[in-house]
């Protein structure tokens, strides 16, 4: 079949050949720019990633002998660009220290150190702004000596406060001249300065005399130098020490820190680390603290016996409730079978952040309806949400609720195809219904649900939604380095590393990803034996 | 199952229903309760499950309208529950469309077409499916940042963004799909061909409108677990008004502007179409559930 | 009309892995053939037919159509139509759509399609169908629709794919006839794979016989092609004359006992000689041979052509009414004869029959067959 595709390809106008090369053509172009702006920002991986994908892409589109995968081009791009790539993107994490304090690219630490500023004493100048039109002014500044300058018109837009990152701005050079008298206007009041400060701070004001000023006070325009300077070859210098202006310090990349520290003149490095730092490879190191550690390493275990024991019961509980549900409205004789089949399908129909949240506020101590039952019952309020044992209890009892109707589905699909002279066979023999279930039902069910309860295990080991609304991993575990709680799972564990407190490690956080990416990986695998096995 | 001794068949029967209503009594508890409460007065007052003095006023904070309180001061609706809403079903939508539309072309080339590295893709995609986009939730991050930077339309807090990173999770359906395509005759599409039809068109005039019916189970399950999804949206979006329903509906429990009563009426507004949507599709849904798992 | 040439043709759907199903085809099919392919199950009839439609690429060697070199062009530009074993009817269109679903893809002008349509309907008695999907029809009705769909193409070479398979017996002689009629009509190239004798010795002009390729060591798996009563009478090889004629040609193992140009002794393994009207002398006395001889071509003994005499063991006797059939033992092997009507054949007993020289078939060790030198005809 490839031969006759390639040949109806082939047989395109000749305009409609060209339009389609100049496109492509275009598309390459385009796509080389952006890869090599990313490249020289520092960004390797994602400059490797986005050319390899951009390169198969026009490949595929481009060459006649790869028709076919165009079919598959953008399905498996996009599988590769949201799982596969994420995948290995975060096992490479797991090597790096990668965190909030090591959050830039080498190049940009080092760009960051050296677009620092310090003031030049003495050099200060009044500065105020005179509106010119819509978001449009005149800078204009005055000396100690009353010397005045004043610019042309500039724009000075305040920028989106969403906009990410927000330190990205490129500064705004102005130039001005220098005039004998103020313009007959009046300047901007100073609430209006308020609210322009922000773009203010991107300003550099450059003299007549070549002197470049910035915003040094509300009021306030100085001279300004750079901070540091790269130490010149004559003098020794790599181009990777830089020097401080001021102090006259040299400091230096710390490759395995990942930080600038200041150097003594034998090139060691002896100050602590200068914020921003960079993120560097450091080996093991993640592993080995989730391995070593002990404010790492306790929690660590804690909560992985508690993913077992969740994901285990959850998995338990489920098929029974599931198995012997499924069995009771598959029985023919029960009038009004479809009713309860509907209604016993509603946890599953209701979305689960909606119901996990509706059990968070029943379960609420003070304010929830299950208390206010159990109170005025048994006189009793647990505090859910406060005690490790109840909060597992509550995990476990709303994973359930949620979890019931989908081992209930499949087992009825399974149960439909168990012959009924079976049933028949051993009523002859004097069997009762309870014996049935076990010696026949549960027996035939379990071949089949075994890589789907594998599954389901798998599921419930990363069940991130249920914990993450529910509890959010609390109580939390006193003398715990990182955030952990006794209600955590793994996955939550690796999300609050990341993303919650001060800390943010993400290298961390990634070390932990990938062990459960392992135990994920061996069930999969387990579960693609079992199945193949199955057939 | 045909109950060969009858005499005790009746009492078998009534103790089934009984555990039945007891079970369903117990399990429909938590949601007879949220529309209870929906109609309760104020946030934290606890009462009967049918409301002693019915109020809509939560409902109308929900729809989006403000409300006079005793005092007469004007309470607007702390949550744009709506716009919520009307995110969630846009980005579910227009995901499900493309995860369809995606799926079905890969799944055809997988049935269809013979190509290098054919059976490795299927088997890696079957293993790769099972990894959840929670465990790479900083990877996601950190992509969506770098996104952002070069193409700010489809980064980070925006719904394209999410959307786009909502197209990942296609492999499973295009199992379901394939396995479909492989019970129609494939002579059909070869008679097309020799009729004069172009691969393309045998896919789009014979193929397609064959399997509308997987499609639109395809399309259900896509759309339900777009609109219930939560890590990733959680971690993509950050504007209030650009928040999906999964995302935002958490922060009514905030333990410290705790309201209950308001998300109650949110959350029975919003959970009732996703619902009926699902019992109304599970006849065909349950079908596609247990072939797709089973198959794997 | 085109006639269709096939040059060296070499099929393997996974070269260097599989076997190879098609080995050094050539064919001369000249224009308003009818051209019918038979072999064995698997052997790659089916294959053979979808390659010179384009459906399945050519591993080496050449394709004509017309004289056009069709290796590289698509299915829809080699001017065939063809009948799918399933019929491939698409079940979303009714049948008028069917029909016309190739003449709406090629954008042929309404007008024309239409009328083709009208024309291929009323030839095949669809017209009351036309309004029906493909599931509301009975088997027939498929399948005259599959044919309707491949006529209005007007193809210069029809490709038929066991048409017949899926219809009844009586439906099956029905349609075979209408086909052999509509070929006489029509006149186009008719290319027709099947498994039943019968369709093949009555509608071919030609018959192509395919062998399945076991052993490496073939060097082609065509084993004959030519007119049905050339093959009948003049098999290429052993597996020709087993392939046809039914019931099956009866075999027995020998050796030459005197070799000839216009006779043959042989010496069977039982022991007796036979006189065969064979030309032995590319063959030498003392060669292992097989000599055929087909159910239809015995005699009774007291027949003057009697030449030879072969005596078995009943098996069975099978009384057909206008026909006689004895399934007998001869020397350890199964041999059929067909005899006069109401032939007394008690099981166990013993059972003489009179084989003609002229009856005779004698292939050498690696199967070819010698040259007869008549052609026996029983009445
Ligand atoms: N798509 C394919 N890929 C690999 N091998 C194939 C393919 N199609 C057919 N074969 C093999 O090629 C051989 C010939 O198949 P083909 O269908 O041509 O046989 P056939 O003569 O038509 O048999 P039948 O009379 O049963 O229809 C068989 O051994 C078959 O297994
Ligand atoms: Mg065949």
């Amino acid at each position: 079949m490839a031969v006759t595709t390639v040949s109806i390809e082939g047989a395109g106008t000749s305009a409609t050949h060209w339009l389609k090369w100049a496109v492509l053509g275009l598309i390459a172009l385009i796509n080389l720019y952006a890869v090599t702006l990313m490249y020289i920002q520092g960004e390797t991986v994602f400059a490797l990633v986005f050319l390899i994908l951009v390169a198969t892409g026009l490949y595929v589109f481009a060459a006649e002998r790869a028709y076919v995968h165009r079919y598959i081009f953008p399905g498996v791009a996009t599988m590769f660009i949201f799982i596969v790539f994420p995948l290995a993107y975060t096992i490479w994490i797991a090597f790096t220290n990668f965190s909030a304090s090591n959050i830039l690219t080498f190049e940009r630490a080092r760009h960051y150190h050296l677009s620092q500023t310090y003031r030049i004493e003495g050099q200060n100048y009044d500065f105020s702004l005179y509106a010119a039109g819509p978001e449009t002014y005149r800078l204009a500044l005055t000396a100690k000596t009353g010397e005045r300058f004043i610019s042309e018109p500039v724009e000075l837009r305040i920028p989106d406060a969403k906009a990410q990152p927000p330190a990205a701005t490129a500064p705004i050079e102005i130039d001005l001249t220098a005039i004998d008298t103020p313009p007959d206007q009046p300047p901007l009041a100073v609430k209006e300065l308020v609210r322009l400060r922000g773009v203010m701070q991107n300003v550099v004001a450059h003299l007549p005399d070549h002197s470049d000023l910035r915003m040094s006070g509300m009021r306030q325009f100085s001279a300004t130098r750079p901070l540091f300077q790269v130490l010149p070859s004559a003098q020794g210098g790599d181009g990777s020490i830089l020097v401080n202006q001021q102090t006259k310090e040299r400091i230096a990349p710390d490759m395995r820190l990942g930080f600038y520290r200041q150097i003594n003149a034998e090139g060691e490095f002896t100050g602590p680390g200068i914020a921003p730092g960079f993120s560097v490879f450091v080996g093991w190191k993640n592993f080995l603290r989730v391995l070593t550690d002990p404010g790492v390493q306790g929690p660590f275990l804690q909560i992985f016996g508690w993913t077992l024991t969740f994901s285990f019961l959850s998995v338990v509980f489920t098929l029974a409730i599931g198995t012997v549900l499924a069995s009771l409205v598959q029985w023919e004789g029960l009038a009004g079978r479809g009713l309860y089949r509907l209604l016993l399908i509603l946890p599953y129909a209701v979305p689960a952040f909606i119901s996990i949240l509706v059990f968070r506020g029943l379960f609420n101590q003070n304010f929830g309806e299950i208390n206010l039952l159990l109170s005025q019952v048994f006189g009793i309020r647990p505090g859910w949400f406060n005690d490790p044992t109840l909060a597992r209890t509550m995990l476990l009892i709303v994973n359930t609720w949620l979890g019931y109707p989908y081992m209930m589905i499949l087992c009825m699909g399974l149960l439909k195809a168990i012959p009924a002279d079976l049933y028949e066979a051993s009523a002859m023999d004097g069997s009762n219904f309870i014996r049935d279930f076990f010696s026949i039902t549960l027996p035939i069910l379990m071949k089949p649900l075994t890589p789907l309860l594998i599954a389901s295990f798998a599921f419930n080991f990363n069940n991130f939604v249920l914990v993450q609304l529910l509890t959010q991993g609390r109580p939390d575990i006193i003398g715990a380095q990182t955030p952990a709680g006794t209600t955590d799972l793994l996955v939550t564990y690796t999300y609050r590393i990341a993303f919650e407190g001060s800390g943010q490690d993400y290298g961390l956080a990634s070390a932990i990803a990938t062990l459960i990416f392992i135990m994920v990986g061996i069930l999969a695998l387990i579960n693609i034996k079992l199945m193949r096995v199955d057939r | 199952m045909a109950m060969v001794e009858s005499q005790s068949v009746i009492y078998r029967k009534l103790a089934a229903h009984v555990f039945l209503w007891f079970f369903l009594a117990l399990i429909i508890f938590p949601l007879l309760m949220v529309i209870a409460i929906s109609f309760r007065t104020g946030n934290f007052a606890v009462g009967d499950i049918i409301p002693s003095n019915p109020t809509l006023d939560h409902w109308r904070l929900a729809l989006g309208m403000s409300i006079i309180d005793e005092s007469g001061r004007t309470i607007p609706p702390p949550f744009p529950v709506l716009l919520w809403l009307w995110n969630s079903v846009k980005v579910a939508v227009i995901s499900a469309i493309l995860i369809v539309a995606l799926s079905t072309t890969c799944a055809y080339a997988f049935a269809r077409l013979r190509f290098s590295g054919r059976s490795l893709l299927l088997k890696a995609m079957l293993i790769f499916q099972m990894f959840p986009a929670v465990l790479a939730l900083v990877a996601y991050y950190a992509l969506f940042s770098r996104i952002t930077e070069y193409f700010p339309p489809l980064g980070l807090n925006t719904h394209p963004g999410l959307i786009f990173a909502y197209l990942g999770g296609i492999a499973l359906h295009v199992w379901t799909i394939k396995g479909y395509f492989e019970t129609i005759d494939k002579s059909l599409e070869e008679s097309a061909m020799l009729d004069g039809a172009s691969p393309w068109q045998a896919f789009r005039l014979i193929l397609l409108p064959l399997s509308v019916p997987i499609l639109a189970v395809v399309f259900i399950l896509a759309f339900i677990t777009a609109i219930t999804e939560y890590p990733v949206a959680s971690i993509l979006l950050q504007d209030e008004a650009k928040l999906t329903l999964a995302v935002g509906s958490q922060y009514y429990l905030n333990p410290q502007e705790y309201k209950w009563g308001d998300f109650a009426a949110a959350a029975v507004m919003s959970g009732l179409p996703i619902t009926l949507v699902f019992l109304l599709a599970q006849r065909w849904l349950v079908g596609g559930l247990t072939a797709g798992g089973v198959k794997g | 009309m085109a006639d269709v040439k096939i040059d060296h043709l070499v099929k393997n759907y996974n070269p260097g892995v599989a076997r190879d199903v098609l080995r050094d085809i050539n064919l001369d099919i000249k224009e308003g053939e009818f051209v019918v392919f038979v072999g064995p199950s698997g052997c790659g009839k089916s294959t053979l037919l979808r390659a010179i439609a384009g459906l399945d690429d050519i591993t080496s060697g050449d394709l004509y159509i017309g004289g056009k070199r069709m290796n590289d062009v698509p299915p829809v530009n080699r001017g065939v139509g063809m009948v799918f074993q399933s019929y491939a009817l698409y079940p979303h269109m009714t049948v008028r759509e069917n029909l016309a679903f190739g003449l709406k893809i090629k954008k042929i002008d309404k007008a024309i399609a239409k009328e083709r349509v009208a024309q291929a309907s009323a030839m095949l008695g669809l017209d009351s169908f036309l309004e029906r999907k493909p599931k509301a029809l009975s088997g027939g009705q498929r399948q005259r629709v599959a044919i309707g769909r491949a006529l209005v193409q007007h193809p210069d070479v029809f490709l038929l794919d066991e048409p017949l398979s899926n219809l009844d017996a009586a439906l099956r002689v029905k349609t075979r006839i209408e086909l052999a009629r509509m070929h006489q009509e029509r006149g186009s190239t008719t290319i027709y794979v099947t498994h039943d004798q019968v369709e093949a010795m009555t509608l071919a002009n030609k018959i192509v016989v395919l062998s399945p390729l076991t052993d490496d060591g073939a060097a082609s798996n065509l084993e004959q092609f030519g007119p049905p009563l050339d093959l009948y009478h003049a098999p290429a090889n052993r597996f020709v004359a087993g392939f046809i004629g039914s019931p099956k040609m009866n075999f027995l193992d020998g050796m030459i006992e005197e070799a000839g140009e216009q006779r043959t002794r042989i010496k069977l393994d039982t022991g007796i000689s036979l006189t065969a009207s064979v030309d032995s002398s590319r063959g030498r006395a003392g060669d292992k041979v097989e000599v055929g001889i087909r159910p239809e071509h015995t005699v009774m003994l007291d027949d003057p052509r009697a030449d030879n005499r072969v005596t078995g063991t009943v098996q069975v006797a099978e009384h057909l009414g206008a026909e006689t059939f004895v399934y007998l033992e001869v020397g350890g092997k199964d041999f059929t004869v067909k005899v006069r009507p109401e032939t007394p054949a008690a099981p166990q007993s013993q059972f003489d029959i009179g084989v003609p020289a002229d009856a005779c078939y004698l292939f050498d060790a690696k199967g070819q067959a010698f040259p007869r030198t008549a052609r026996f005809s029983r009445t």
